[in-house]
């Protein structure tokens, strides 16, 4: 689930960038180290939309860095359990299947793939219902819901499923081509 | 009315299935044995089983609850989606339009009082069953049931653990990026890179169940036998879901359409079969207006329908019996009739291509009435061009009594009359059967089925309904 909120982060900055365009070296700097990365707490953060009020600067005794208090809004996007994504799938094996919501891995494991596919280790390996109608390999895209998530200080890995009504693959990439 | 039954029959076994072990304790109240009221909410969904819109305050003087107490289990209701309910202002002659209805119902049970709050206005509230609702909750309460026992017993939303057979080692599915292997289609184990298994194919493998195992195992077990018995012990209600699928849900519409369609109704059936209804419907109050139940009662028809084919396999027994009219027959008589044309439009406009069968159909009659039908032919196709002129006339003022005909004539209490079209059907019957001699008969032949077979049905019910055509006398002639 995608959430715009607002957070704060303190900023340090190299003295050589103290001149007239301070503020934007510093918003340059809180996108490069913050979009992108992800935080247990909050998830993945997406993109920073504003930046809200950066207050007065500390320099730092010894180093001559600046550290300013920085309020920003941004997009964060975290997957909760229970939650319905659709993802694409990036690898396949016998265990079960990889796949990807933007920055959100998840791995849905055999047991959680309908009974009636079956693990197939052709050149690309992929699992196919026993009339061939349906096939998942790399790059599918399909629907799942993610049944567990592990929040790490740095990652969010899910568990998803695709035994359930109205999921499994949404579109087939052997198919259109 | 009938086909409130089966609804009613959901109802009350829903209520017993999950509703009778709920209690409606006020806050305040202890819970003591006398507080204890389980079963209540039951014995109220069978009362209203038993009636449509109804007061609250007459529901609760019926069934001896304090208003109080029955408001909290309709509030309970009505947030189980089982029950519909309305408040309305009303002064004393918005009590008394509720009163008028609930007469016309002739339910028995209502108390009719009169309001005596003249003008001061009162919150009143109405509650009635809400039977589409009703079916699709109950369905979607058994599904929600089943799935998470199922779920649970397919361990579905589990999180697959994972077992290294070398070193015991433990994963689970959360650790998946991390165990992938590059060189195979299987995780490996991060301390030895042994093979792992998923934890179930393990349980499946060997029975060394250390206690976790055990405590799983007696999980399942007891899953299993919850799935068990539900499916069990809901089965009279799963059966009745079943049956009432395919039904038209009865529906009472809100308050006011409901109150609007029931004095229409008493006014058109008039009291006597006011009563009827009331009869027919062992009290439950009014039993719909007359319009949907046109459509249930056509089955009957069809069943007589038959019968009348059944018998027309063997056209001679024309002489004695009047009931045993060919269906082709009955289709003559509706053509023959002026007044029959212009009440029956699209048999009128199928006349033209009962021409055709007419000539086809009596090559399947007896050899001996052919001379006797081909005079009949030429005679009915000569009246017939002239008739069709007539009849464009005619037609128009000739509905326009039929319309005052059936309104006159809806009497749905004894089945028999169910629209105008059985009417005319049992006239020609009649004539059919007072001339009963072969031109008669020939007369029947032709003239293609083009009419649906709840018209054929009626006229073996209603022989007596003639008279009323004397141009019958130009066929008998032909
Ligand atoms: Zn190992």
């Amino acid at each position: 689930m995608f959430f715009h909120i607002t957070l704060e982060r303190n900023m340090q900055l190299h003295p050589r960038h103290f001149g007239p365009h301070l503020r934007d070296k510093l918003v340059a700097k809180l996108m490069k180290d913050v979009e992108g990365t992800c935080s247990g707490r909050h998830g993945f953060v997406v993109a920073i939309t504003s930046v809200e009020d950066i207050g007065k600067g500390l320099i730092r005794e010894g180093t001559g860095f600046v550290t300013f208090p920085v309020k920003y809004q941004c997009v964060v996007f975290r997957p909760f359990k229970g939650e319905i994504l659709e993802a694409v799938v990036t690898m396949v094996n016998k265990m079960g299947f990889f796949a990807e919501a933007g920055p959100v891995q998840i791995f849905v494991s055999n047991h959680l793939i309908p009974d009636d596919m079956e693990f197939q280790s052709e050149d690309v390996s992929n699992y196919t219902t026993s009339d061939g109608s349906v096939k998942i390999q790399k790059d599918s895209e399909v629907r799942l819901k993610i049944i567990g998530t592990r929040v790490d200080a740095t990652e969010i890995f899910s568990i998803g499923t695709i035994k359930d009504d109205f999921l499994g693959v949404i579109n087939d990439p052997g198919a259109a081509s | 009315m009938s086909s409130f039954e089966p609804f009613n029959r959901l109802v009350r076994l829903a209520a017993r299935a999950f509703y009778d072990d709920i209690t409606m304790k006020g806050d305040n109240q202890p819970k003591t044995g006398r507080g204890d009221n389980r079963g209540m909410t039951v014995v109220v969904l069978d009362a209203l089983t038993r009636r449509q819109w109804v007061r609250e305050e007459d529901l609760a003087k019926a069934l001896k609850l304090h208003s109080k107490q029955l408001r909290r289990t309709l509030r309970f209701f009505e947030e189980e989606k089982l029950v519909t309910r309305e408040h309305r202002k009303e002064t004393a002659k918005g009590v008394k339009i509720y009163n008028a209805a609930v007469a016309a119902t002739a339910d028995g049970q209502q108390p009719v009082k009169e309001g005596d709050e003249k003008n001061k206005m009162h919150t009143h509230s109405y509650c009635c069953l809400d039977y589409a609702q009703i079916h699709d909750v109950v369905r979607y309460r058994l599904h929600r049931m089943k799935k998470k026992l199922k779920d649970e017993l397919d361990s579905r939303n589990t999180i697959q653990q994972y077992i290294c057979p070398n070193c015991g080692r433990r994963y689970s599915a959360f650790d998946a990026l991390q165990l992938v292997s590059m060189t195979d289609e299987y995780f490996h184990c991060e301390g030895c890179n042994g093979e792992l298994i998923a934890e179930s194919d393990k349980l499946a493998a060997d029975e060394m169940g250390d206690g976790d195992d055990n405590a799983r195992r007696r999980r399942r077990e007891k899953l299993k036998d919850m799935l068990q018995k539900m499916e069990e012990q809901l089965k009279p209600l799963m059966l009745q879901l079943a049956r009432v699928k395919d039904l038209a849900v009865p529906e009472f519409g809100g308050l006011l359409a409901w109150e609007a369609r029931v004095h229409a109704a008493a006014r058109v059936t008039g009291d006597s079969n006011a009563s009827d209804f009331s009869k027919s419907s062992q009290g439950q109050g009014y039993g719909g207006t007359p319009m949907p139940f046109l459509g249930e009662t056509r089955v009957e028809v069809a069943l007589s329908g038959m019968d009348v084919k059944e018998e027309g396999t063997e056209p001679d027994t024309k002489s004695a019996n009047v009931k045993v009219l060919p269906p082709w027959m009955i289709k003559k008589g509706m053509v023959l009739t002026k007044e029959q044309r212009g009440e029956v439009k699209h048999d009128m406009k199928s006349d033209q291509s009962s021409y055709a069968i007419d000539e086809k159909k009596p090559g399947v009659e007896k050899e001996d009435e052919k001379n006797l039908q081909d005079e009949y032919f030429k005679a009915y196709y000569a009246a017939l061009a002239k008739r069709q002129e007539e009849q464009e006339a005619t037609s128009r003022r000739l509905r326009e009594e039929a319309e005052k005909y059936k309104a006159s004539t809806s009497d749905l209490s004894n089945g028999i009359f169910e629209a105008p079209y059985d009417r005319q059907v049992g006239m020609k019957s009649k004539r059919a059967d007072d001339e009963n001699d072969d031109v008669d008969w020939e007369e029947a032949v032709p003239t293609g089925n083009t009419g649906e077979t709840f018209k054929l049905a009626d006229l073996n019910a209603q022989p007596e309904a003639s008279g009323d055509d004397e141009d019958d006398i130009d066929w008998e002639e032909g």
